[in-house]
């Protein structure tokens, strides 16, 4: 029994050609299954283990909670330090651990979550001891190292190629988010303005700029290639 | 009256060993398989007496994967392993617990004996030798007929031979290493099948036949599959990416070093060349492609040469700063290292074990003789070879779901007026 269209020999009983899936039909052979080459037994592949050790450490972690929330409670009547603890504990819950749950943890959802999750703890905590801070320096801290994550994640895993590019703009983002950074201390804090922030800035503008141009010019990123090649 | 306790046998893992526990993931790791197929089916309390008496003969084999601070060692087994029936697919994920048991498992099936080894005891020809002499072992069990100890077969009632055990890398290094950047080559493309499931496509062919087209294009049955495994490649990727964007194609050939340097070890003892072509040059006829795959064999296959490509590998774990590192930092330096080069160099393996002979007493006995690579991390398709009584099996592994480098390969070799029978081990559930 031959495949029509590959002209590869099949074995008796087989339906379809394996290599090209054209349909086999032979008169003479009738209905009838191939021999198998393999057995049916399939190896269990458990995720068992990992959701043990996941089940076991949330346990743990909240069991560590409740325990601080008591004993600050027995003590002094008041949630006071355990409060801390407590928020702490469950932003690097969200953090750090979630994503052990699934088998194949996706970048674009649980790093914006960790952010999510960063951004309230720092909310809390500033309404908790009455700070100032929160809207004029966390929140906008927190949302420019969100952006600079994400976008870099997004650019390296989805765009292929011009990985040059992609590292030099960042760095020239980087070096702009140092000084909006100190424009926000100053904003808060009412520090100086730009007294540490330009030198950062200088210096990952050169190497962003070194980068982009290295991109453009052909020659030099040949160079480069072959001086830093692993 | 006391007993006198035996101290376990252990040994560092060879050069080429090295790399395997660096590298293996959560869902891969670099698993090979080797079978025999008797005529009659298999009798397991005998197979199972056959795997527990050879283990003083194979010292280098029955060992486990173990974790030092600095390097990883193989210890041995506290027991010969047990034997299982097989899976409904080969090569299946061996587990970290598992390889922390035993570094090999032997299957059943029918009238199929199967080892699949973790890479890190032995290549494809020190395997061998193993099967074939605990196939050997097995018969003489179950028909009481005496098999000589030729062809490959080892005498199992011997003490093991020193030479067997050694590290050949280690003595067979030049001086002076040779260095060699290469081109990355292009990745086929292929959706990934869902679970760990792995499609085998075996084509059996007439080794004559074979041998025969070799000879008319001047080149070796290896070269040739290589070539026309090259071509396919070359017209998935032009239909796949315009000109400018294309890679080199370059198919990974292993080569048993046994060949080239006086050494009868039953370890690793194998490195790879990549011969290809680059398609943004010109297109390529058959006959030009074992032409280039010819010369460029034969540049790189010389004893000098390879024992500079040894010393090469050899040089970092010589050095006693490195050799100070903890494992913890080895570990992911040497991933990075093999994920920057060591996949990107080639666009599959063609790895051609040649043609297997056994003693005359025993080959009434044996049907076939199959050998099957697993695919790697990064590329999908695989692609192993062997001969046996005059039969080549050509088998084509892949993890993606769509067969078309099978197809167009196969497709070719019937072209080529080479007759082809395909077997599949299509999934059951």
């Amino acid at each position: 029994m031959y495949c029509v269209r590959c002209g590869v020999k099949l074995q008796d009983g087989v339906k379809a050609c394996p290599l090209c899936a054209t349909p086999v039909w032979c008169p003479e052979t009738g209905e009838g299954e191939p021999a198998a080459t393999y057995s049916d037994r399939y190896p269990i592949i458990s995720r068992q283990k990992r959701l043990t050790v996941m089940a076991s450490l949330t346990v743990v972690l909240l069991a560590a909670m409740v325990a601080c929330f008591s004993i600050a409670y027995n003590t002094t009547g008041r949630m006071g330090w355990s409060f801390y603890v407590i928020v702490s504990t469950a932003a690097f819950y969200f953090i750090f651990l979630l994503p052990f749950w699934f088998r194949d943890p996706h970048p674009m959802i649980f790093v914006p979550v960790a952010f999510l999750s960063l951004c309230l703890l720092l909310l809390l905590i500033s309404g908790y001891t009455g700070g100032r801070w929160f809207l004029t320096f966390a929140l906008p801290l927190t949302a420019i190292l969100a952006a600079l994550t994400i976008g870099s994640i997004a650019l390296f895993r989805y765009v292929k190629g011009g990985t040059i590019f992609i590292t030099g703009g960042l760095l020239l983002l980087i070096g702009g988010s140092c000084m909006l950074a100190e424009f926000f201390e100053h904003l808060t804090f009412g520090t100086a303005m730009f007294t540490w922030s330009i030198y950062a800035a200088v210096v990952f503008g050169l190497f962003g700029t070194f980068l982009i141009l290295a991109g453009i010019i052909r020659p030099l990123r040949e160079y480069l290639d072959r001086q830093f090649f692993l | 009256m006391k007993r006198e306790r035996k101290s376990r046998v252990w040994m560092p893992l060879d050069n080429a060993a090295l790399i395997f526990p660096a590298i293996r993931r959560k869902n891969w790791n670099n698993v090979f398989r080797e079978s025999v197929t008797l005529k009659e089916d298999i009798d397991p309390a005998l197979l199972q007496q056959a795997v527990d008496e050879l283990m003083p003969r194979f010292p280098s084999f029955y060992l486990r994967l173990r974790r030092g601070v600095f390097w990883y060692y193989l210890e041995e087994v506290s027991a010969p392993p047990r034997i299982q029936e097989d899976y409904a697919y080969p090569l299946t994920f061996m587990t970290r617990r598992e390889m922390g048991r035993c570094c090999f498992r032997v299957l059943y099936f029918r009238n199929r004996i199967a080892l699949e080894f973790f890479h890190v005891l032995s290549d494809g020809g020190g395997a061998m030798t193993f099967l074939k002499t605990l196939t050997a072992h097995y018969v003489s069990l179950r028909y009481g007929i005496k098999i000589p100890s030729t062809d490959g077969v080892l005498d199992a009632s011997e003490t093991p031979n020193p030479g067997e055990l050694e590290d050949s890398f280690q003595r067979f290094a030049a001086d002076h290493a040779a260095f060699c950047p290469e081109a990355e080559a292009y990745r086929l493309p292929g959706r990934r099948e869902l679970g760990r499931f792995l499609h085998l496509i075996t084509g059996v062919v007439p080794g004559e036949d074979l041998h025969a087209l070799a000879h008319g294009y001047g080149c070796t049955v290896t070269v040739l599959l290589a070539a026309i495994m090259a071509e396919c490649v070359l017209t998935i990727q032009t239909e796949a990416l315009p000109k400018k964007r294309q890679k080199p194609v370059k198919i990974t050939i292993p080569v048993d070093l046994r060949r080239l340097f006086p050494s009868r070890t039953l370890r690793n003892f194998a490195l790879t060349v990549n011969p290809g072509v680059d398609p943004r040059l010109g297109s390529y006829t058959l006959q030009e492609l074992c032409d280039t795959f010819t010369h460029q064999l034969a540049a790189e296959i010389t004893p000098q040469r390879m024992a500079g490509r040894i010393a090469e590998n050899v040089e970092p774990q010589r050095n006693r700063l490195l050799k100070a590192v903890p494992i913890l930092l080895k570990t992911p330096v040497m991933r990075a290292v093999y994920n920057r080069r060591g996949e990107r160099l080639g666009c599959l393996n063609v790895s051609n074990l040649g043609v297997q002979k056994l003693p005359e007493a025993m080959a009434p006995f044996v049907d076939r003789m199959e050998f099957i690579i697993g695919v790697q991390y990064s590329y999908p398709n695989n692609c192993s070879v062997v001969t046996y009584g005059g039969v080549t099996l050509i088998n084509m592994i892949r993890s993606t779901q769509s067969p078309e480098l099978e197809r167009r390969f196969f497709s070719r070799l019937v072209e080529l007026g080479v007759p082809v029978s395909i077997e599949a081990n299509e999934e059951a559930r």
